[in-house]
């Protein structure tokens, strides 16, 4: 029987319970993989072994299934002696892989910027750190925040997957909540819209971010 | 031949056609100059309905393009899409940015639309596009995709691309614009050879001395009107507004060495 | 090389696990691209109704994850009435979801043609049907090829997902495997190396098609 409201009351609060984990996990992933994914570009715009090995990284993560990179994880380590909760083994994968991804990001944003902006900058006799901060770097960020948004929102739906490890996200306790009860129409509606507004969250932040530094140019 | 009659447009709140008219007869070569902004491009894309245009009507042979005067409503109708298209063919423009199809050689490029439009038979139309490059002094490039050739010959390949299609007008907008200086004259050289062959032509360009040479009449237009227009040597050596005067001691100013 | 002997006795089986995920991938892929093409053109040329519906079916497919849907389906199908295997509803929905991100491909790749290509098009008295058919399609297919085919594997990745709603295919057998074997490390592992095959071949199939579209031909 859809929309049963007395079904609805008690599962709102499981899910947003739920939902809980899932915004942690996204918003740790996503602060950890901007750190993350910086060292790992750097490392890639060197000249050397450095190099190799991030691109290698990169390119391995990136066209892996972040499922089976999660099995790995929590599986794999806990074979081999150090296991991780389901919670770590999620986080780590996630960033793992999205590190590669926000990585190719900031090696997007650096290419773009023509090496006749660096000649400019130069030729008006700017040290390093000036050239960097006055006229690469604002460039660089405003051409990385869209796809940086797209980014966060594609994390977001991906911690849906830590539910395969055990780990109690929305996701999981919509399983639950399916598989003991009928109304998997209600919890369906439940989860898709939580889900479209922690989404859409992150894409009007991202905006509202894209305006003002459109503003500051 | 070709009648523009009162055609206004405009952009927002920007008026840039404020009732344009004019009349081209056949065979003949009419230059457009004017400052920048004056509308001279916004002219000639009403005229092919590149643009959509809020009042006035243009006519090719006393065909409409674009709108229709409907007499018992005594309003201007749209005409359909499949019309225009069809009306389009009697008009060939040329662009000042060439616009060839990047995916298409030469001789494909020129093909393309008397082919898929007109449905000519592809060998005589080949033979016919072979024809119209090596008029324009391209006949060892036809199988050169645009981006291995220079300015100058890509816009040669555009000219032959709208003859092909055996407009009874042809439209130039600025076309030797984009051009680097030397490449300048050989683009000039077949728009000569044009208007010697009877070519009625609608020409907008910033070369004065080229103006003089191949018009039969010149148009000067100013903040979306047509201020003056004369037979060359009159417009530009004795004008008879001051706007003009103005305009050309300007451009003397500027290309005086 | 002890360690990995486990592998060796079930290559065989992940081999035909990474069959079906092909098979699964391209029964996806089809039906993904035709709809995305017709999304790309509903948007770019469509009335305001048409252009409204898809903004709003984007919006759906971009804020919930691909494992909400597929999980939802394996329980709404039933529900229906609707008689469709497994195999076939979890393609379906992949195709559905996909579809959403190549019509954004598709239609960058539309919008990116010079307002020039249309004009010229008009100006030779092509009907809009031809002008699509001989000038802007072919350029728009080919500036779209490079992220068509990094969507492609993707979706690759993404069959993954299927496993956890109980179908059968490389993640899955590599999971059959592990509990026979107990040696997820390796089995995991190898399974990702098989993803990664497929993947990263296609990955270098894109940047080739990429540094064609840009050196022109
Ligand atoms: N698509 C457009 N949208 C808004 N304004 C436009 C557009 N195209 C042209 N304009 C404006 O219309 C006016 C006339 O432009 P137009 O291109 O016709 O001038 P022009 O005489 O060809 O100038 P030029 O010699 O520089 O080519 C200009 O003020 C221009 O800014
Ligand atoms: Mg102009």
């Amino acid at each position: 029987m859809p929309f049963d409201l007395h079904f609805i009351a008690r599962l709102i609060p499981a899910l947003i319970e739920g939902a809980e984990v899932t915004v942690e996990l996204a918003i740790l992933t996503f602060a950890i993989c901007l750190v993350w994914g910086l060292i790992v570009a750097l490392a890639n715009s060197t000249r050397g072994p450095l190099s190799w090995f991030a691109g290698a990284y990169v390119q391995i993560v990136r066209n892996t299934p972040l499922l089976i990179q999660m099995y790995i994880v929590y599986f794999g380590f806990s074979m081999a002696g150090f296991g991780l909760s389901g919670f770590a083994s999620g986080l780590l994968a996630l960033c793992i892989q999205n590190g590669g991804y926000v990585a190719e990001i900031y090696r997007g944003g650096l290419q773009a910027v023509s090496t006749r902006q660096y000649e400019a900058g130069r030729a008006l006799g700017m040290r390093r750190w000036t050239l960097y901060t006055v006229v690469i770097i604002p460039q660089v960020v405003a051409r990385i925040v869209p796809p940086m948004t797209n980014q966060a929102i594609s994390i977001t739906k991906d911690t849906s997957q830590v539910a395969a490890i055990a780990v109690m996200d929305m996701m999981k306790v919509a399983q639950v909540w399916v598989e003991s009860s009928a109304n998997t129409y209600d919890v369906f509606l439940g989860v898709a819209i939580i889900y479209l507004v922690l989404t859409s969250v992150a894409s009007v932040a991202g905006k509202l971010f894209e305006r003002r530094l459109a503003f500051a140019q | 031949m070709l009648e523009v009659a009162d055609v206004s447009k405009r952009f927002g709140t920007l008026e840039v056609l404020r009732g344009v008219s004019l009349s081209v007869a056949p065979g003949e070569v009419v230059v457009v100059i004017g400052p920048s902004g004056s509308g001279k491009t916004t002219l000639l894309r009403c005229i092919n309905l590149l643009e959509d245009y809020e009042r006035g009507t243009v006519t090719v042979d006393g065909d409409p393009i674009g709108y229709r005067l409907d007499r018992r409503a005594g309003q201007r109708v749209r005409m359909s899409e499949r019309e225009i298209a069809a009306a389009r063919e009697n008009v060939g423009m040329v662009f000042q940015s060439f616009n060839l199809f990047p995916h298409m050689n030469a001789l494909q490029n020129v093909m393309a639309a008397p082919v898929r439009v007109k449905g000519i038979p592809r060998a005589r139309a080949e033979a016919r596009a072979r024809e119209l490059l090596t008029m324009v002094g391209l006949s060892d490039k036809v199988a050169e995709y645009p981006v291995r050739l220079s300015g100058g010959q890509q816009q040669r390949v555009a000219i032959a691309r709208a003859l092909a299609m055996d407009p009874k007008i042809m439209l130039f907008d600025e076309v030797t614009s984009a051009l680097d200086p030397e490449l300048v004259g050989e683009v000039l050289a077949a728009m000569q050879q044009l208007a010697r062959a009877g070519m009625t032509m609608v020409v907008v360009t910033h070369e004065m001395s080229f103006a003089r040479d191949i018009a039969d009449r010149i148009v000067f237009m100013d903040d979306g009107l047509v201020v003056e227009q004369g037979k060359p040597d009159q417009l530009l050596f004795s004008p008879a507004t001051d706007r003009v005067r103005a305009f050309l001691k300007r451009y003397n100013d500027r290309y005086r060495i | 090389m002890k360690e990995f002997a486990p592998l060796l006795h079930g290559y065989w089986y992940l081999l035909r696990g990474a069959g079906m995920t092909l098979l699964m991938a391209g029964a996806a892929i089809l039906p993904a691209t035709a709809c995305g093409i017709l999304l790309a053109m509903a948007q770019v040329f469509g009335n305001r109704f048409a252009r409204s519906a898809v903004v709003g079916y984007l919006f759906i497919v971009r804020g919930i994850p691909l494992l909400v849907l597929l999980t939802f389906t394996y329980y709404l199908l039933p529900l229906t009435g609707i008689d469709l295997p497994p195999f076939w509803g979890v393609v379906l929905v992949m195709a559905l979801y996909y579809a959403a991100f190549m019509s954004e491909v598709f239609r960058a790749g539309i919008l990116s043609l010079p307002q020039g290509q249309w004009d010229a098009a008009r100006s030779l008295g092509m009907t809009r049907r031809l002008m699509l058919q001989i000038v802007i399609f072919p350029q728009a297919l080919r500036l779209a090829s490079p992220p068509f085919v990094s969507l492609c594997a993707n979706l690759v990745k993404a069959t993954s997902l299927v496993s956890i709603v109980g179908l059968w295919e490389l993640t899955m057998a590599s999971r059959e495997i592990v509990e026979r074997t107990l040696a997820p490390f390796q089995i995991f592992l190898g399974a990702a190396a098989i993803y990664f095959c497929i993947c990263y071949t296609l990955a270098l199939y894109g940047r080739y098609l990429e540094s064609r579209v840009l050196h022109g031909h």
